[in-house]
């Protein structure tokens, strides 16, 4: 392997011990054993045969990689991406208008954004769809569960009791309209009680909370695999004030949105973010930059 | 949660002195960085740094509760959950009153009864449970000094006469309402960061601010550069405290708002232009399509301050002395509007039929802002 030790994703201080004694490949590395680079560097031998094994694990990726294996890239064919895209399932809203034009519904492994004014209905529209989403198979749904991280504080109980009530009623008159045994017996579990239950609400009051929230979003999601939906309602609102550092602030927006990217591909749920409408420039420009860098995503 | 000290978080002792010598003290410093960032100034590895991201992430992230466990603990204590206000269309429509846990803004022309409304709204949190109160203390906040404590005695006498059959009962209801007089920006923001403790000793449920408007407007002039930025930060910071209030301790806030006139001409429009629903133009209706001269009547303070209430309640005149009352925004509200007047004891609502209104009302509600038209 004629891999530079700089790429490897050693500690900063031992990369610069071995460069400072001469290696520079990660074949040299190898072939010297744990032992004569415990001596070489002037490390402990425990910590010599830990980053062997890292760079061991790094170049086995490599390997496996180049041989053209399931590594950590994905390879496949459009059509594969194609089929893959059609299989998939939408979160339905019932609303036959708005999913016609969103082409069957909210998709899933895409990020969503909804932008508007306040007032015009986008909280109302991320509650509804954290009630969609756990719509069951037989009625054309994802039976999943929803995340509803909140960052406005605009989540109100009793609407969403409202929403999954009508939803409920809907799904019944679909049931007894078309009396079949899967539509009766997937009532039984799709009650209001349920639907409640499967949305996990955090309640982000500051953007160091959103931030660490994202970060363990991937442990929350392996611990519950059936969640499709994560909504973040209000991405922008945490960063809009008390921000001096506006670069910082694109970068973290930014960061954000890759997290955002990574768990949508990996868990294949969607991502909704409802985001607030600016209308001062400098701030619109600000956010808007963050949001255009990721036009790929949206549907 | 943000200011949280990284010692706090599990973190070693000698990475905490580390961390701190590139001064990285709070969890916030720490999450702000990238991982490479991190790597360089904890030295350690990859794998490593992940994992300790993860543990102060731990430390700082809001916990986990699911819609049922919030719908049991509202359904455990049901009349906590609004402040009724005795007008009960309006209350049939924001489904109780008003709500508690979260912002609610008052916006009108003056002399529209905003005031009044607060005055009103104050003696209804003193009242005990049984009759529709929430049995606390309420804290109003003044800027304007236009509080009235007589006009406080006199609506309680009238609109409950059999309970305020005594004056012992009057003094003790104004015992329970604390008026603060501020008349800065400053002091208003200083006042809002002490309340936490205050809300606990007095056992308040009720926080009026009137107006938020009146003080920001006279400070912040968004003629001269940097002001918009700096009026819009200290509303922010000023909202997110109240929220946090009203959410821990469950208790309704209400906010006043003044309207303003934006010109039809450049930008101004459009920063402080919000949703149909809060446009108010002056003129009888908007003649011809789009080409407004005399421009139009809206909300003051802006798009953020928009964003940051939760519901907002319109007060116009309508034809003296009967007035209109619109739910402009609310979540649980359709758009709604009420005839009222004020009277000895307070707002009352008329029985005129409510108007029929069309969530797609573009065209704009007519609005005389002051009463000698």
């Amino acid at each position: 392997m004629q891999r530079d030790l700089g790429s490897l994703p050693l500690a900063p201080a031992l990369r610069a011990r071995l460069v400072a004694a001469g290696f520079q490949t990660v074949q040299e590395l190898l072939e010297t054993g744990p032992c004569g680079l415990s001596k070489e560097i002037g490390i402990s031998k425990e910590e010599a045969l830990e980053a062997l094994q890292v760079v061991r694990q790094e170049c086995h990726g490599d390997a496996a990689r180049t041989a053209g294996g399931s590594g950590a890239t994905r390879k496949c064919t459009a059509l594969e991406l194609l089929e893959e895209e059609q299989a998939q399932g939408f979160i339905i809203t019932f609303c036959s208008a708005l999913d016609n034009i969103l082409g069957g519904g909210v998709q899933l492994t895409k990020i969503t954004e909804i932008c508007g004014a306040p007032g015009v209905g986008k909280t109302q529209l991320c509650m509804q769809l954290a009630v969609d989403v756990q719509i069951p198979e037989c009625f054309g749904g994802v039976a999943g569960e929803a995340v509803f991280i909140d960052t406005e504080g605009s989540f109100m109980v009793d609407r969403v009791v409202d929403i999954a009530t009508a939803c409920v009623q809907h799904c019944q008159l679909i049931a007894e309209a078309h009396q079949e045994e899967d539509n009766l017996k997937a009532l039984e579990t799709f009650s209001l009680e349920s639907i409640l239950s499967h949305i996990y609400y955090f309640r982000c009051r500051d953007y160091t909370e959103l931030l660490a929230q994202v970060y363990l979003l991937p442990d929350f999601l392996s611990e519950h695999s059936k969640v499709r939906l994560v909504v973040v309602d209000g991405i922008a609102f945490p960063f809009r004030h008390d921000f001096e550092d506006l670069s910082l602030r694109t970068r973290l927006l930014n960061g954000l949105a890759q997290q955002l990217i990574i768990v949508a591909n990996d868990h294949k749920s969607a991502l909704q973010e409802g985001k607030e409408h600016s209308s001062t420039f400098r701030l619109g420009s600000a956010i808007g930059l963050a949001a255009e860098s990721v036009p790929s995503l949206l549907p | 949660m943000a200011a949280k000290k990284l010692r706090r978080a599990r973190l070693s002792q000698e990475l905490c002195e580390r961390l701190s010598r590139h001064q990285i003290i709070t969890c916030q410093d720490f999450l702000c960085l990238s991982l490479l960032e991190l790597m360089k100034v904890t030295g350690q590895s990859y794998h490593d740094v992940q994992k300790l991201l993860c543990k102060v992430s731990r430390a700082c992230a809001p916990k986990m509760q699911t819609a049922y466990e919030m719908k049991l603990r509202k359904s455990v204590n049901p009349s906590s959950a609004f402040l009724s206000t005795t007008l009960h269309s309006l209350d049939k429509v924001l489904h109780g009153g008003v709500p508690c846990g979260s912002l609610t803004e008052i916006t009108s022309p003056p002399g529209c009864g905003k005031t009044q409304f607060c005055i009103m709204v104050s003696v209804l949190a003193t009242l005990p449970v049984s009759m529709g109160g929430l049995d606390g203390a309420v804290i109003y906040i003044d800027t304007e000094s236009a509080f009235s404590a007589e006009r406080l005695i006199e609506i309680a006498g009238n609109r409950f006469p059999t309970y305020f059959d005594s004056d012992e009962k009057l003094y003790c209801m104004t015992r329970s309402v604390h008026l603060y007089r501020e008349l800065t920006c400053d002091s208003v923001l200083k006042r809002i960061m002490s309340l936490e403790e205050e809300i606990i000793s007095k056992k308040v449920k009720l926080i009026i601010i009137d107006s938020v408007a009146s003080v920001v407007r006279k400070e912040f002039d968004t003629q001269l550069q940097g002001n918009l930025a700096e009026r819009s930060n200290f509303l922010a910071r000023g909202a997110s405290v109240l929220k946090y209030l009203a959410e821990e301790f469950s208790i309704p806030v209400i906010l006043t708002n003044q309207i303003t006139t934006s010109l039809s001409n450049g930008l101004v429009i459009q920063a402080d232009l919000v949703s149909p629903a809060d446009d108010l133009s002056l003129s009888e209706g908007a003649s011809g399509s789009g080409k407004r001269e005399s421009g139009c009547v809206t909300a003051a303070l802006g798009n953020t301050w928009s964003h940051s209430v939760n519901t907002r309640l319109i007060l116009q005149y309508h034809d003296l002395p009967t007035r209109q009352l619109l739910v402009a925004k609310s979540p649980v509200a359709p758009f709604s509007a009420f005839f009222y007047t004020i009277e000895k004891s307070g707002l009352v609502l008329q029985a005129l039929l409510p108007l029929q209104l069309s969530g797609l009302v573009s065209s704009l509600q007519s609005l005389q802002p002051s009463n000698t038209e």
